[in-house]
């Protein structure tokens, strides 16, 4: 054990004495602290926005309230009112922002059909979907990897290029103890970057401190593992340091993009994007054909959906507002069955990504930290189905005013419906996705220590 | 009585050749066995074999007594090995250097000590603190020596030890192993150089192609007809 610890310290000494190393883990430490700066400021930013949306349904009631002085029908309000549904990042969404750039995170309603409404909403910058978010989480999952290559791609071979192999084995030490130490102090780098860059970002984004700060870290510390277990395997070939290096990004390549994008390519064809247009259209179709059909099929239709408003008067005007909105409802109707459809093509093909992920680790490591950080499809998902209900609960709230022919008077406006929507951790998925990882370590390590066992080490 | 070094018909069989063939061979503490040959003889195979760093086809190799196959770590606290071209770490100072080697063996000296083993060793003591890339060979040699020294190994393993120190370094190289000779270390040496075989070694083996085909005692003939011994086997 004292002479592990010796090794240990002249690794240290080593490695104080090596430019290149100390740059590689001061521009990975940077890399970090810019992750931890860009999510923290990326969730700032929608918070902000989210906020923003709030004044601007004030602006929007005040607005409405100069215009209708005298309060008014409340199918004037239920056109010219908009509201939001929004979606609260969850605290820890600055360390994974998954796909909250891509997924609107505030949809913009009225009381209009709703389909139309939910994926209008066009609030991304394709340029920037192009690069990816550069979180926290992107530094972890794809370039501490690279880190890790950088340090240990010749932990062993440079004993052997350099020379250093024979007079260090002519002491009574073990090659595995000497491969043991080494890995052992790059260990302790790494993880201990990984966790400082971890608890940096926790603190910074205000992270509200539950089980996920364990369930993270150890995350983190089995991914490192994974990639150190990795560079041991391909060491335990003992072929020369540049076979290693090509070796090791070849590995990184392979993970990290080409079976990703494999993946892409099999999941879009065993699971293709749903496409929003046959809905949109029909939903359209249905809306717009609201106008020519006779007054009382359409009404026969709604009624039949709401009994309850059946006794109102029989419409007679041209134009009336509960018409317009029960032939709004109708379209949403009409399409509901692609609707839940389009959900759970979704979500099924997030199912598919889940069962495949067994293939990348870095692909089941980017789900785990989304998944903890509610950021992933599903809580979009939800997010779309909790801005339904809120649909439906403004419906509800409207009709009243509607059906019964009540003016919409300004102290109404404080009694309708707002809506707020916090994105849950997925523990469920998360935890799944740890038992993965660690059996991807498990067996990673094993090959690798069976290797090392079985190959005969050659001192020069 | 118990050697300090033994091989017992010692094999070594290579895919292609057959590097050494059965080896006998016993040295005494206090003995310094000079073993001339040709490159590619088979000198620093037995070397090797004796270190442990491949392992015999057939028979087997002990030292104190102990088969080396079976005992790896235990036969390196008896034995110290400075080998032709010492590779050091380039990061490091010979000082440190000479502080990590030492240490693994389970020493562990005061700075001053450590130096005093360096200087002894005949390198400056200003370059001792001096990273060692920047060495020379013959510097990186000294250092080799004073880590075998600091060791005080029962057996010592050279394998051309002397190659690129300079006529009085490898003067001084020869006093310090005739000393250590005196304090009862064993020493197996790997050399070309026969006058200086002749100087220090109490026995002289001649090797070629794998076979030790000669083992003189160095007091029953000077060193030309050392030579001429050897050139003849050679030519043979």
């Amino acid at each position: 054990m004292k002479k592990f610890w010796i090794l240990i310290k002249y690794e240290w000494l080593n490695f104080r004495a090596d430019k290149g190393l100390l740059i590689l883990v001061t521009l990975t430490l940077l890399a970090g602290l810019y992750g931890i700066y860009y999510g923290t400021t990326e969730v700032q930013r929608q918070q902000q926005n989210i906020a923003g949306l709030e004044k601007l349904t004030e602006h929007n009631v005040e607005e409405l309230k100069a215009k209708y002085p005298e309060g008014t029908d409340a199918g004037d309000i239920g056109y010219y009112h908009s509201t939001f549904a929004v979606h609260h990042p969850d605290s820890w969404a600055s360390l994974a922002l998954g796909q909250r750039d891509v997924n609107p995170y505030y949809i913009k309603l009225r009381l209009l059909n709703l389909q139309s409404q939910l994926y209008d909403t066009e609030n991304i910058n394709p340029q920037k979907v192009l690069a990816g978010n550069f979180d926290l989480s992107f530094v972890l999952v794809y370039l501490f990897p690279l880190l890790i290559i950088g340090l240990c791609f010749n932990i062993l071979s440079i004993e052997k290029e350099q020379g250093t192999l024979p007079l260090l084995l002519s002491q009574p030490i073990s090659l595995p103890l000497i491969v043991g130490a080494k890995l052992t102090f790059r260990m302790l780098v790494v993880l201990g970057l990984g966790l400082l860059l971890s608890i940096l970002a926790m603190i910074w984004g205000k992270v509200l401190p539950d089980g996920r700060v364990a369930l993270w870290l150890g995350v983190v510390v089995l991914y490192c593992l994974f990639w150190f277990a990795v560079a041991f395997l391909v060491a335990a070939l003992q072929k020369n340091s540049a076979f290693n290096a090509v070796t090791l990004l070849g590995v990184w390549l392979l993970l990290t993009i080409v079976i990703p994008a494999l993946l892409n390519v099999y999941v879009s064809i065993k699971q293709p994007v749903p496409q929003a247009l046959a809905l949109t259209i029909q939903q359209r179709e249905v809306v717009h054909g609201g106008w020519d059909k006779p007054k009382r099929e359409t009404m026969d239709k709604f009624f039949a959906l709401y009994p309850q408003w059946r006794d109102t008067t029989e419409i007679k005007e041209r134009f009336v507002w509960r018409w317009y909105y029960a032939f709004h409802h109708l379209g949403d109707v009409a399409v509901q069955d692609l609707a839940t459809q389009y959900k759970q093509t979704l979500l099924a093909r997030h199912e598919l990504v889940q069962k495949l992920n067994v293939l990348s680790v870095p692909v089941n490591v980017q789900g785990i930290f989304n998944a903890m950080a509610g950021s992933d499809l599903p809580s979009y998902v939800q997010f779309l189905q909790s801005a339904t209900r809120y649909h439906d609960r403004l419906r509800e709230f409207y009709y009243p005013f509607l059906f019964r022919q009540i003016t919409f008077t300004h102290a109404d406006f404080a009694r309708e419906p707002r809506h707020s929507f916090a994105s849950a951790p997925d523990m469920k998925s998360a935890t799944a996705g740890l038992l993965k990882l660690l059996v991807s370590v498990g067996i990673v390590f094993g090959a690798g220590l069976l290797l090392f066992r079985w190959k005969t080490a050659s001192v020069k | 009585m118990e050697f300090a070094l033994e091989a017992r018909q010692l094999k070594k069989q290579y895919q292609d050749k057959l590097a050494l063939k059965g080896l006998n061979l016993q040295i005494e503490p206090g003995e310094i066995f000079c073993l001339l040959g040709q490159n590619g003889a088979g000198k620093s195979t037995t070397i090797n074999l004796f270190l442990g760093f491949i392992t015999p086809t057939s028979g087997a190799a002990y030292i104190n007594g102990l088969e080396v196959a079976t005992n790896q770590l235990k036969v390196k606290e008896y034995l110290a090995y400075i080998p032709e071209n010492v590779m050091l770490y380039p990061n490091l100072t010979g000082l440190e250097n000479l502080t990590l080697f030492s240490s693994l063996a389970g020493f562990d000296y005061s700075p001053e000590s450590l130096m005093q083993y360096l200087i002894e060793a005949g390198l400056p003591s200003e370059a001792a603190t001096r990273k060692v890339g920047a060495y020379s060979k013959g510097m990186r040699q000294k250092v080799g020596i004073a880590i075998a020294v600091a060791k005080h190994a029962r057996v010592l393993l050279l394998d051309e030890p002397t190659s690129g120190l300079d006529p009085k370094a490898s003067n001084e190289f020869s006093d310090l192993l005739l000393k250590l000779s005196g304090q009862g270390t064993a020493i197996f040496m790997a050399t070309h150089d026969i006058f200086r075989a002749k100087e220090v070694g109490t026995r002289v083996g001649i090797m070629r192609e794998g076979e030790l085909v000669d083992v003189l005692s160095t007091t029953d003939l000077n060193a030309n007809e050392l030579e001429n011994l050897y050139l003849n086997y050679m030519h043979a």
